[in-house]
């Protein structure tokens, strides 16, 4: 009774700001409306080009500056050389050591542990995977791959946990530091790689760096929310036992937490994971590398070997993280029998034993006789069936039969009827000062002035960088392809929020798209596409898709059972129980849905750059692979990030807008 | 006797105006006045209370009325606002960290009302954790933990986790652990409240054993007006934060303070619930005749009825060795039932 008394005069003072008109909101709409009208009136088009920051010159110049002195300066000689010399010779040094086994043990012992975590089936995949990423000649590229992600997954973790702690002890800094985290994951990775190839070069330690910094936000997020969750009988009852606050932390609070962190760790080792390959455009050596290079010369076959190769480490990692994530777990479930929740039998767990320790047996004699070279007979080159397959599909499925159907004439319906008139309209067809004036509505109506005044001000920069008509672009195609996801998945998540069946069905597959390296991605859509705009579309899509599917589901599945069988009591039949009362409830969940694939679209369109895609992402691509355009794809980048942010914030203050006011 | 816990003029208010609010209330101004001026919730309001040695002292209370907040301020878990404290002759305002740290160890533990056990520990290692905190080696605390399991009646439970475990035995887990430290004050927050009435039944009968037995100095926080006839030595009725009467069952069941309390122990069961001991005189310098009936400590006031209806003699209350304890007289027991029919 008296609690909810307590709660009101907060919940009453919080909703009302919400809607509150301030004076200032109103000039602000007047001023955003009258941009609009000017604009239109004025009929003004193009950003004036005399309006320019010249942010490029001086980051090129400060470019050239930086490579004459690299050897002389003592910022390098005293501070960084130094630096990167530890970070390249620790990433050797795991090379060196992880190529001192002999081959077979890593296809024994990742078989093992996916065996001991996830299961016979996953166990005999896991080791069929390594074996092939060894046929296909792919093994040292693996090992410097494994390498760069263990040094990064390592410094992610050695930073990122005391972080969150950090974070956890003192709500000042997790004050500053969640929006800081906010911020640096709605940068696509790609972004990240361009500030430290100004400082440092091309090479494997600006790629480590940016990896480190991409990696490291899940696991500070995680540790801090896992330790704010630990519920406060607990606490309580440790600090009643006299227990010092080192000691609750270390034995309670810490081992309470150990769910979130290792979920944080593994969503870390994805992340660093994605990186990795991608750094390949600065040099980070490995399998990316590979991809890169055979995408370049248009190889599919090569890409394809290279890319699965990524694909089967990156899913070995992923359940292998998950498994250890879920591992404590078993047997502290309430009350489970021990084998319901596919934990192993007693036999099994005896196999692995005695497997793992022979191997370990042969392997130290191994080690010491050699064996660490995938031998050559088991060599096993399937490019060029990929390539036939490639020639087949674009004689074939380019235009089925003459029929106009295919995926030439899709690419073209995409290009001729969505891409190009949305591009244009963005671009031209919207003058500029009445794009901004849009801009500043939409922030006003979505959370308020802030959000607006913000809007606006990012727009005007990313004219003054010289970026608008490239922003437009890359806008345009990241709306296209979220418009071809929604289309795809709302009716997916819909059936599978219907259907449980449905949901078992095609949640493997989902979860088999969401572990595929981004940059990976791009290798099977270029098959079918060719190069251009529509290939990162499509890419997009295809790497959106998931996450979409999920939350749809989840939002849909979230509407309380009663709220349906009230629905269904008066009558209504199922699409209107869908239109009226599920989806509009799923609405906030949706939003979020489609807060996040806005960001993971836009992540893979800036990628497509590589292929052809246009827009800011070519500028970056360029950035990267040329030292003298460095400047341009720096303002490219800062761009990305302006776009990045209005996008996110204006869907997640959409998304509040459309969440039901909290119960008090 | 000495007392173990002393408690005098305990406030605790949450909120911002608290002498503002202290002095509404020593006007007489009740809750909701003085949240209403002063936006302050007095939870706990001037209570004082002495327990001794080896008494278990229920409060007993409906929800909100500060229960929580005062066995908390109490064990210091939480600062009060005013007061005075005093466990085991440590005055509980001056003690540093270090003291306070040192009396939890040695000399208090708390039984929570949703168990406040450890998921991520086996329930060996949960009842070994006070011990654990002190430094005790790994063997010596297992071993203990083991024996004390054994007393609760979790024999062979210890490597299993908590939540394998039924809610009953949770809670055995949680006194346990409480018990494993020996401590000289055991704090109860509604222990038995999640529990399943049958179940709670048990474990009360459980506790009254255990502490014939241990003889600790127990605090006991209850809604439950039964569970507090069953297990108190002294009752303390605590309402909208204050105490409104303080007295043995006996007391509180003859001589309510007001309707509230009478309220209380109208719907109680009393013949069911009230142990006979609750309701003995002292035997004095009364000659025991071998012919009157005799009865156990522990068992209720309505096993003892057949023999005060059927005969004009006392009933003689004994402990487990056989010893007379004090004298069950039925004008006593008269006056109580009819109390309650009122
Ligand atoms: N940290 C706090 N801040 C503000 N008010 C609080 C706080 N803790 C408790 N209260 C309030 O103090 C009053 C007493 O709470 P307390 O938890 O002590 O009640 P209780 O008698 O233990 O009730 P229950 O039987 O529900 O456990 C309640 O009105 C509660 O809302
Ligand atoms: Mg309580």
């Amino acid at each position: 009774m008296s609690q909810t008394v307590a709660a009101e005069p907060g919940a009453s003072a919080g909703a009302p700001a919400v809607r509150r008109r301030s004076p200032f909101a109103v000039g602000l709409a007047a001023a955003a409306v009258a941009l609009v009208i000017v604009g239109f009136v004025a009929s003004v088009d193009a950003f004036p080009e005399s309006w320019n920051l010249g942010l490029a010159d001086p980051i090129d110049r400060t470019r050239r500056w930086l490579i004459n002195n690299q050897t002389s300066h003592w910022l390098y000689t005293v501070l960084l050389n130094p630096l990167t010399d530890l970070a390249d010779a620790g990433i050797r040094q795991l090379e060196a050591i992880l190529r001192w086994f002999p081959w077979y043990v890593y296809p024994v012992f990742c078989g093992l542990g996916l065996w001991r975590v996830r299961g016979r089936v996953a166990g005999a995949l896991g080791l069929c995977g390594v074996v092939l990423i060894g046929m296909t000649d792919l093994w040292q590229q693996g090992f410097a791959t494994l390498a760069l992600m263990g040094v990064a997954v390592f410094l992610s973790l050695l930073a990122g946990i005391p972080l969150g702690i950090a974070a956890w002890r003192n709500d000042r800094f997790a004050g500053v530091l969640r929006p800081t985290l906010d911020a640096m994951q709605t940068m696509p990775g790609f972004v990240y790689l361009i500030p430290f190839v100004l400082l440092f070069g091309i090479g494997r330690v600006p790629a480590l760096i940016a990896t480190v910094i991409f990696a490291l936000p899940p696991v500070v997020r995680l540790t801090d929310v896992g330790l704010r969750n630990v519920p406060g009988p607990m606490v309580e009852a440790s600090e009643m036992f006299g227990a010092t606050d080192r000691q609750t932390l270390r034995l309670v609070r810490i081992p309470a937490a150990r769910p979130a962190i290792l979920a944080g760790t593994n969503q870390t080792t994805m992340l660093a994971m994605s990186m990795v390959v991608i750094a390949a455009f600065i040099g980070s050596g490995g399998l990316g590398q590979d991809v890169l290079r055979a995408m370049r010369d248009i190889d599919v076959g090569e890409a394809s070997e290279a890319g699965i190769a990524i694909v089967i480490m990156a899913i070995i990692l992923d359940r292998f993280t998950r498994g250890i994530a879920t591992l404590g777990e078993r047997g502290r479930g309430p009350r489970t029998n021990a084998h319901a929740d596919g934990s192993l039998r007693a036999a099994d767990t005896v196999a692995i034993r005695w497997i793992a320790a022979a191997t370990a047996l042969v392997a130290l004699v191994g080690g010491i006789v050699g064996h660490n070279r995938f031998p050559e007979w088991l060599q096993w080159h399937y490019a060029p069936y990929i390539n036939d397959i490639t020639a087949w599909a674009r004689d074939n499925l380019y235009d089925i039969g003459n029929s106009g159907i295919g995926t030439g004439p899709l690419s073209d319906f995409i290009t001729v009827y969505m891409v190009t008139p949305l591009r244009e309209l963005l671009s031209s067809g919207i003058p500029w000062p009445a794009m901004i004036g849009l801009g500043v509505l939409g922030g006003l109506l979505a959370r308020g002035v802030t959000l607006g005044l913000g809007i606006g001000v990012a727009l005007f920069l990313i004219g003054w960088l010289g970026m608008w008509e490239l922003s437009m672009d890359t806008l345009a195609q990241t709306l296209v392809a979220v418009a071809v996801t929604l289309a795809i998945a709302v009716p997916l998540g819909i059936q599978a929020s219907h259907s449980d069946r449905f949901q078992k069905l095609i949640d493997p597959v989902l979860d088999f798209l969401q572990t595929i390296p981004s940059f990976v991605l791009l290798v099977p859509v270029i098959t079918l596409f060719h190069v251009g705009r529509i290939p990162g579309i499509i890419a997009s899509v295809v790497y959106a898709l998931p996450g979409a599917v999920h939350y749809t589901d989840l939002g849909l599945r979230r509407v309380p059972a009663e709220v349906h069988e009230a629905a269904t009591s008066f009558g209504a039949t199922r699409w209107q129980r869908l239109r009226r009362v599920e989806l509009p409830l799923a609405a906030p969940e949706l939003m979020v849905a489609v807060n996040q694939m806005i960001m993971l679209v836009l992540a893979m369109v800036v990628i497509a750059g590589l292929v052809g895609g246009g827009g800011l992402g070519l500028e970056t691509v360029n950035a990267l692979r040329r030292s003298d355009a460095v400047g341009r794809g720096f303002e490219a980048g800062i761009a990305i990030v302006l776009l990045a942010g209005i996008l996110d914030r204006l869907t997640r203050g959409v998304a509040d807008r459309l969440r039901p006011p909290a119960a008090a | 006797m000495e007392p173990i816990v002393t408690v005098s003029g305990l406030w605790k208010i949450f909120g911002k105006k608290v002498d503002a609010a202290r002095e509404l209330a020593a006007e007489g101004a009740d809750r909701e006045q003085i949240q209403a001026e002063t936006d302050c919730l007095v939870a706990v309001r001037d209570v004082t209370f002495d327990v001794h040695a080896g008494e278990t002292f229920v409060v007993m209370g409906l929800s909100g009325s500060g229960k929580s907040t005062l066995v908390r301020c109490v064990s210091r878990l939480i600062e009060p606002t005013f007061g005075h404290m005093e466990v085991c002759g440590t005055i509980l305002a001056d003690a540093s960290d270090t003291a306070l740290r040192e009396l939890r160890r040695s000399k208090m533990a708390m039984v929570f009302q949703h168990f406040g056990l450890f998921p991520h520990r086996r329930v060996v290692d949960n009842v070994a954790y006070g011990l654990e905190v002190q430094g005790v080696a790994r063997d010596e605390r297992h071993e203990r933990a083991r024996e004390v399991l054994t007393t609760v009646g979790l024999d062979g439970w210890g490597d299993h986790y908590p939540q394998q475990l039924s809610g009953g035995m949770q809670q055995r887990v949680g006194l346990a652990r409480a018990l494993a430290v020996e401590p000289e004050v055991l704090f109860f927050d509604e222990p038995f409240s999640a529990l399943d009435p049958l179940i709670r039944r048990d474990m009360q009968d459980e506790l009254v054993t255990l502490q014939i037995e241990l003889q600790r100095t127990i605090v006991f926080i209850t809604h439950d007006f039964a569970e507090a006839l069953r297990l108190a030595d002294r009752i303390a009725i605590m309402r909208d934060g204050a105490f409104t009467q303080v007295g043995t069952p006996l007391e509180i069941l003859t001589q309510p303070a007001d309707d509230y309390v009478r309220a209380f122990t109208q719907d109680a069961p009393i013949a069911k619930v009230l142990p006979a001991c609750s309701l003995m005189r002292p035997v004095g310098d009364v000659a025991l005749e071998e012919s009157w009936p005799r009865t156990t400590e522990t068992a209720t006031l309505e096993s003892a009825l057949p023999f005060l209806l059927s005969e004009h003699r006392p009933v003689v209350v004994c402990n487990a060795d056989g010893d007379p304890l004090g004298l069950l007289h039925q004008d006593d027991v008269a006056a109580v039932l009819e109390q309650n029919l009122r």
